[in-house]
Order: structure tokens, then C-alpha cells, then sequence
């Protein structure tokens, strides 16, 4: 099954955090992604992964996480009863509790805007394109092909040596 | 119930992105991404944080909803339009009676075309020149430089030519923080193969994405510009052919790059020499490139020279007049360029037509039916000297904030106090309203329609996407009415009576030649804008300039030569032995007065850094995280220090947004009247945070608490 998620390329990342504004935006004041500075100057963006084999949906004792069509981990608000659990077995330490309701919060991958027809708002607002919303094998695919691209770019414009003769 | 989507442009930065805005009964409740609209500015919709937190600022509590009157310094009783509006116009008009030049008018890059336009005119109906904005505290260098190497004072490309760029010199610019969408063509290109050469004090972020990175002293810009030419044509790497056919003085440059050896570079600015000759050479032998700067660049004293010589760069090496290379000035606000254009200076008539010209000032005085003045008016900080010296009396204040936003804000405040009447007219309350005689309440840019410049003079439509609150009114109607009641109430251009901003617009295309044919009309219904110069209705717009030649008289470039050195004004000394210099942050704006009332870029950027190397900060004693005085010989700033390697030996570098410029040095370029906001002598000291409290209660406030009192 081709399941789409968030893509971070933090070679581009600017750490101009227009995902994390637009992100809270979209999720009346919470923000899912947040963007790290991990070495002066150097920044990148962490998001839920929506992991293949998620122990968050493993974990959940009341089912509260799901996977929807397209293969993001969503959360039932009504069924979490702020455990904790899931936070405490992901990896990237993803889904935070809210303080006020008491129950936990993620990344849904903008199920709204999805449901739209639109891409994730992190996604769409990021200046430089350092988030990409596709496929694992898509997006390995088009890097080969850049690569692909580039190489060949760059064997024509280098000095053309005689191949007759060698 | 109605839900609308309204197309707009940012209010913010001057890359002039579209957006929609999604508003219920005009009542705004979120964005949307602007994908749908071919060729924008924004390519794809994406913006940056501050366009993602739009809709936030209009919502502020404080928002100014009627006008004010003030009983004493910052205490104010509500008053009516009629009453509010007869009592400026009463003044002005007294004032004028007198002698115009007592009266003193700011136009702002942050509101569109039309009302720079009318305060302008109202100024220049009143008799007096003197009017001037914000561009002069940030980009007056680029216009002068440019215009006297080119013949105008304008980007010379668009992000199109960036995109397609072989080469890119960002220089005085972090470009990333403080136009991210605008990066993005740097990164495109970049990808493409193509090189980027950063010049800046500060390793910025911009720095981070740099194949060669100089790391000069602040203000040592003449001697890296002069060593990269030098360098050019020592070793016959500039373009022959294009300086032989259109341009003039190479001779003269040759002579004056002489003594500007790589060896002698390196000692003046810190730069390795093997560095400068690197990105000489990678910038002339790259095809296609692109300089592009702001205001690391411009705010010194010799920001004309500066910006003369990049001029003069891009010309040697051929890179003017074709797709794909250009000069860039990369303008802050989203209407700075308009405002030049709309002529709120001291010495041009719209279209940049001199007011010393008697043909141009004759064709004005016929539009407007009034007798002109030929006298070049004051600058903002020529007005407030002459303010303290009692010439000046009368400020009538539009969008702008100069307690924060101009150098040695303590000698602005100073002023201001000594003012007999100030009109400030703004969307909320700032810390130059205290000191106000009458407020106007405007609408803010998404609450009111009509045009905006952006950066790559570029002319776009915004469209209201929301109501403005309370009695809040349009700029260009309080402009209006305060004409016909000075008396200008006549109909057509010798008067003040518009119905909307498309009747200015249509105005503006009359007497602006550039604008002739940029109809209200055609920016409705092409949402992408279009390119100025364009001359008439059928024509397309200009993306390159100077393709057959430049404006200068003779048709060609005038190459700059700069023989002289000239670093700061004040450099460091035993009392006072660190560079200041200061910087902006990607999320705050200006004088915070819009970002600050934005929970989510608060959360974010809640507080100024002082960032100071690690070896300074050992010496002193410092962490990050402390609190450190900085003090220079106008004023003391308590601030939070953060240790980094991002500054060089000896330099502090303070962010501007939150009044950093009680600090900064208010001496001015000859030509373009810029203060040295960017390079000045100061002195750092560790203190307690009970001290920093004491000496925060001086400052200015961001949010200042307006008094609404009864009576």
C-alpha cells in the first residue's frame, strides 16, 4: 500500500518556522511539528513519522489511535484517557499531552485539509520546500532521478575528452 | 452567514505574497495558500511565518477604533470623525498660513500606493516638500547609488533572473531570515548548480547555505566591494565588450581599485585574501549573476558608495540588462518601493521627476492647480534636528513609528516633545502615539483595497478581505478628508475628492509615467500584477531593465570609483571597544507593532539576544543567558546575551526590533541622508536582572498602554 507522509530534507531547512505557525494555526493553537537548531546556525523540522509499525497504535489500551485511509495514525479524542503511554514509547517522543483537556495531541497529517483535497499545512507553507508530503518509494525515486539528472548535467558540460582513440 | 475567500497581499515583507483570506460576515477566521494563481511573486503559495500568522494582528484588543484627542502626554478623550478631522485640517492649515515648511509629513511602506500618494500631494498643496518615510532609514542608499550608475533606483530584475542566476552575492543580507519565500529562488538555483557568495558579519542562515562565505568587519564594505574588482581586473575576468559599449569611467576605476590588493583587503576587513580572489573569480567567470543586499549594506554613512560599487561590479562583469542577472535590493517592507515611487521624498514628484526641475514642477502645478515648491524638503532625520531647533513644529505621522524605528531614538523622543502638534495616524497604539495630539484610527492593509509595490516593482491589487473595527477608516479616505477641509475641494486631480482608491490609482496613472498604463482595472483582473515601467494599457510590463540601455543621459552605466576607505564614523576606542551592530529576526517585523500582537510569533521570538563571541564573553564574564548592559555614547540597553561563534571578535550584534536603536549612531550619508544604524562603537557589561529592570522602565514601551480618560 502507498502510504504518504511528511518528508523533512533538513539540508534546506531555514528554521524560519513556518510550518510550526501554520501547523498551530490549522490545530486552533498546537503545533505538531516543532524545528530543532542542532548546530549553530544548522536547524531541521520533527514531525510524527506515522511509523509503519507504530507502537503508539500498539500501545493505545483503549484504541484511541487509529490509522485512516490514507494511512495516517490519528487520535479519537473521546476514547484517550491521557495515559501518556503513547508518548513514552515513541521514538521521537511525538504525541504531547494537552494540558487543558487532558488527553493527548498529534499530527494527523491535516486530515481536514486532506479530506480537501490539499496537502498538509507545514508542507504547503514551507519557504524553501524542505518538507515534502508523498511516498517513501516516490520520493527515493525522484531523488535517484535528480542524481540521475545531475550526473549526466554535469558529464556534458565537462571537457569533452574523445572517446575514439581511448 | 457568508464565507468569502478574498485574495490579498502579505502586509508583511516586501517579497509581496498573495494569500487568501477566509473571513465569515468580515469577520476574519483563517488562510489559504495561494496555489491557484499563476506567476506571483510567491511561487505555489508559500509563505513564511509571519504571512501564516496574518490574520492574528488584525485581531488585537488594542486596536484603535475612534479618534483620540490627547488632554496630556498620553492620556486621550474619544472624539468624532468631523471633530477629529476639522481640528487637523485647522492646524495645517494655520501652520501653512505661516510658513509650509514648519510642517513636517510622514508617508509609510506599510500602506498601499494611494495613500502615500495623497500625503504627498496634501503636502506639496500645502506648499512645503517635506515629506519623507521609512525608506530613508533603510533603502535611500539603493536609490541614490543605483540612480547614479543606472539612471533609476530600482531592483533591476525579478526573482525570475535570481532563479536562473549562474552566480548570486548576497551581501549585508541575511537573506533567509528576513525574506524566506524570496530564499527560495536562491535555493532553486542553487540546486540548479549555480554558486552563492555571502558577504556578512554575522554567520547568518543565509551564511549556512554559502559556497564562499566573507566574514567582514561591520562597515569595511568599500574595501571587500574594491578587492573583489580589484581582483576582476587585475586578472582580465570583466566583461570587455559590455564595458566598452555602454559604460563610462572604467579608466577612473582601474586607478582607484589600485591600492585595494587582496593583501590589504584581508587587513581591513578580516576577510583571508585567498577568499577574495576565490569569489572574484567564481562571480566574474560564472555567465549569468545577480548582487543582492540590503540593509547590512545601506545603513552606513558611505551606503551610497557602497551601493555605487556594486553597481559598478555587476556592470564590469556584463551581468545588467539580460534574464537571469541584475541588481537586487531587497526592500523590507511590502510597500517601500511603492512609496518611493509615489514620491513620499523630499525631492522627487511622483515617478521620481526632481521637484528642482522647473519643467517637471510646472507640469505638477497645472495637475494640481496649485503653486509648487522647488525647495528639496527635510529628511526624517534632518526634520528631527530641525524639530529641536524649533523650525520644524507640526508632524503628521502615517503608519510610521520613529521612536523605534530611527537611530538615537533617545534625540527622536527628545524631539517629539518639543513638537506643538502631532497627528499620528496607525492601526494601534505605538510608542510615538504617546506623544500625539490627535489619533486616527486607519484600517489595516486587509481591512481596505487597492495597490502595492513589492521589491521587483511588481504592482498588485489587494482586495478587502475583512471589516475594520469600530470607525477605523481607509488611509486614502482620512487623507481625503482632511484635504477638503484644508479647502482642496475641488473634483478631478487639483482636489481631494475620491470615492475609492481606484479613482487615486487612476490619478497616479496620469501624472506617473511608469504607472501609465497600470490601471486599477488591469490589476483587478490579472492578480499576478504587473512589472513597472509600463507605459501604456496594451503594454505587458518590464521584468529586465536597461535591455538597449540606461537611463542615465548619456545611455550608459556610469562605473563608481571609490579611490578612498572609509570605515564607520565611530570605531571602537578604549572606552567603548566593541562594534555594535544590529540584525533582525525571520519572525518579528520591524517595530514589533504588528508581530508583537501575534500570540504565535510571540511564543516564538519572545525576547532580544545580544550575541557576543565566546572569547569576548569570557573576558567579561559572560553566559549565555545573562544580562549585559550595552552602552554606546547615546544610550544604555539592557538586554540577555547569548554566546555564539555566529559574530566575529569584537562584535556585538543586538536585534533592532524591540528599540535596540537608543543606542545606534545617527550620523548621516552625505548623499542619501541614512543614519549608520548598522556599525557603531559600544561597551558591554555584565549586570543583575534587578538592574536590567531599572533600566528597561526608561525605554520606550512596544505596547504602550493607551489612556482613554472621560471629558
Amino acid at each position: 500500500m502507498a502510504r504518504k507522509t511528511v518528508f523533512i530534507d533538513f539540508s534546506k531547512c531555514i528554521e524560519c518556522r513556518a510550518c510550526e505557525v501554520a501547523c498551530e494555526r490549522e490545530h486552533s493553537g498546537m503545533s505538531f511539528i516543532s524545528v530543532f537548531e542542532w548546530q549553530e546556525m544548522a536547524a531541521m523540522a520533527l514531525n510524527c513519522r506515522h511509523c509503519e509499525k507504530a507502537p503508539c497504535v500498539e500501545v493505545c489500551p483503549t484504541n484511541a489511535l487509529y490509522r485512516d485511509k490514507d494511512g495516517a495514525v490519528l487520535l479519537a479524542p473521546q476514547k484517550c484517557i491521557g495515559c501518556l503511554m503513547c508518548g513514552i514509547v515513541c521514538p521521537f517522543g511525538i504525541p504531547e499531552l494537552d494540558l487543558i483537556n487532558k488527553i493527548m495531541g498529534k499530527c494527523d497529517l491535516c486530515a481536514h485539509r486532506r479530506a480537501e483535497g490539499k496537502l498538509p499545512a507545514c508542507v504547503e507553507t514551507c519557504p524553501t520546500d524542505a518538507l515534502i508530503y508523498g511516498d517513501f518509494n516516490e520520493i527515493v525515486k525522484k531523488r535517484r532521478e535528480k542524481f540521475t539528472e545531475k550526473t549526466i548535467e554535469l558529464a556534458k558540460t565537462a571537457e569533452r575528452i574523445p572517446l575514439t582513440g581511448v | 452567514m457568508s464565507e468569502r475567500l478574498v485574495p490579498v497581499v502579505c502586509p508583511y515583507c516586501g517579497v509581496g505574497c498573495r494569500l487568501y483570506i477566509r473571513s465569515v460576515d468580515g469577520y476574519p477566521v483563517g488562510i489559504e495558500y495561494a496555489k491557484d494563481i499563476p506567476n506571483i511573486s510567491n511561487e505555489l503559495g508559500k509563505l513564511c511565518p509571519k504571512g501564516n500568522a496574518v490574520v492574528e494582528y488584525l485581531l488585537a484588543k488594542d486596536r484603535l477604533k475612534r479618534p483620540l484627542k490627547a488632554k496630556e502626554q498620553g492620556k486621550f478623550v474619544e472624539i468624532s470623525w468631523s471633530e477629529a478631522i476639522k481640528e487637523v485640517a485647522e492646524r495645517l492649515k494655520a501652520y501653512a498660513k505661516d510658513d509650509p515648511n514648519q510642517l513636517m509629513f510622514f508617508g509609510s511602506a506599510r500602506t498601499f500606493n494611494e495613500p502615500n500618494y495623497l500625503v504627498q500631494k496634501l503636502a506639496r498643496m500645502l506648499g512645503t516638500n517635506n515629506v519623507d518615510h521609512c525608506a530613508r532609514l533603510c533603502h535611500a542608499p539603493t536609490v541614490t547609488g543605483l540612480k547614479a550608475v543606472f539612471g533609476a533606483g530600482a531592483m533591476t530584475n525579478t526573482y525570475k533572473d535570481i532563479e536562473e542566476a549562474n552566480v548570486i552575492f548576497i551581501i549585508g543580507h541575511n537573506y533567509a531570515e528576513t525574506h524566506p519565500v524570496g530564499f527560495r529562488y536562491v535555493l532553486k538555483a542553487k540546486e540548479r548548480g549555480a554558486k552563492v557568495i555571502v558577504a556578512d558579519p554575522r554567520f547568518t542562515r543565509t551564511a549556512w547555505f554559502a559556497d564562499i562565505f566573507l566574514q567582514h568587519y561591520p562597515g569595511s564594505d568599500i574595501a571587500l566591494i574594491n578587492g573583489l574588482i580589484h581582483v576582476i581586473i587585475k586578472e582580465r575576468l570583466y566583461d570587455e565588450k559590455f564595458v566598452r559599449e555602454r559604460c563610462v569611467g572604467f579608466d577612473e576605476v582601474v586607478a582607484a581599485v589600485e591600492k585595494f590588493t587582496p593583501e590589504f583587503v584581508e587587513k581591513v576587513t578580516g576577510v583571508p585574501a585567498e577568499l577574495i580572489i576565490e569569489a572574484a573569480r567564481t562571480f566574474a567567470t560564472a555567465g549569468k549573476g545577480v548582487i543582492t543586499w540590503a540593509m547590512g549594506l545601506t545603513q552606513h554613512t558611505h551606503g551610497t558608495e557602497n551601493v555605487k560599487l556594486l553597481g559598478t561590479l555587476a556592470a564590469i562583469c556584463g551581468y545588467q540588462g539580460k534574464e537571469g542577472a541584475g541588481c537586487s535590493p531587497m526592500r523590507g517592507q511590502n510597500n517601500v518601493q511603492g512609496a518611493c515611487d509615489m514620491a513620499a521624498l523630499p525631492n522627487v514628484f511622483p515617478g521620481y521627476q526632481a521637484v528642482t526641475d522647473p519643467e517637471k514642477r510646472k507640469f505638477f502645478e497645472e495637475f494640481w492647480g496649485v503653486e509648487l515648491s522647488g525647495e528639496v524638503g527635510l529628511t526624517t532625520v534632518e526634520a528631527a534636528y530641525a524639530a529641536d531647533k524649533g523650525k520644524v513644529k507640526a508632524y503628521y505621522v502615517m503608519g510610521e513609528n520613529p521612536v523605534i524605528s530611527e537611530a538615537n531614538a533617545n534625540h527622536v523622543m527628545h524631539t517629539l516633545e518639543k513638537l506643538e502638534f502631532m497627528v499620528v495616524q496607525d492601526i494601534v497604539p505605538t510608542p510615538t502615539m504617546e506623544y500625539a495630539d490627535i489619533v486616527l484610527p486607519a484600517a489595516a492593509m486587509l481591512e481596505n483595497e487597492g495597490s502595492l509595490t513589492n521589491t521587483e516593482r511588481r504592482v498588485q491589487w489587494s482586495f478587502q478581505a475583512v471589516k475594520p473595527p469600530g470607525e477605523a477608516r481607509p488611509d486614502w479616505w482620512i487623507l481625503s478628508e482632511v484635504g477638503k477641509a484644508i479647502g482642496f475641494d475641488k473634483t478631478g486631480s487639483g482636489g481631494f475628492v475620491y470615492n475609492d482608491a481606484a479613482d487615486v490609482l487612476r490619478e497616479i496613472n496620469a501624472c506617473t509615467p511608469q504607472y501609465r498604463g497600470i490601471t486599477p482595472e488591469r490589476l483587478k483582473e490579472n492578480l499576478a500584477g504587473l512589472h513597472w515601467p509600463c507605459p501604456s494599457e496594451d503594454h505587458p510590463g518590464t521584468r529586465v531593465l536597461y535591455k538597449e540601455k540606461f537611463l542615465t543621459p548619456s545611455g550608459k552605466a556610469n562605473l563608481a570609483a571609490v579611490p578612498e576607505y572609509k570605515g564607520p564614523v565611530e570605531m571602537p576606542d578604549e572606552e567603548y571597544p566593541f562594534l555594535l551592530t544590529t540584525h533582525r529576526y525571520v519572525g518579528m517585523y520591524h517595530t514589533a507593532t504588528m508581530t508583537m500582537r501575534s500570540c504565535a510569533l510571540k511564543k516564538r521570538w519572545p525576547e532580544p539576544l545580544a550575541e557576543i563571541h565566546p572569547d569576548d564573553a569570557v573576558k567579561l564574564g559572560i553566559k549565555s543567558g545573562d544580562w549585559v548592559k550595552v552602552v554606546t555614547r547615546r544610550g544604555a540597553y539592557p538586554i540577555k546575551a547569548k554566546v555564539t561563534r555566529a559574530v566575529k571578535k569584537g562584535v556585538i550584534a543586538v536585534p533592532w526590533h524591540w528599540g535596540a536603536n537608543v543606542l545606534t549612531n545617527d550620523a548621516l550619508d552625505p548623499v542619501a541622508k541614512i543614519p549608520e544604524t548598522k556599525a557603531c562603537a559600544c561597551n558591554v557589561a555584565k549586570i543583575t536582572e534587578e538592574e536590567a529592570r531599572k533600566l528597561m522602565e526608561k525605554l520606550p514601551p512596544l505596547i504602550p498602554k493607551i489612556e482613554v480618560v472621560r471629558g
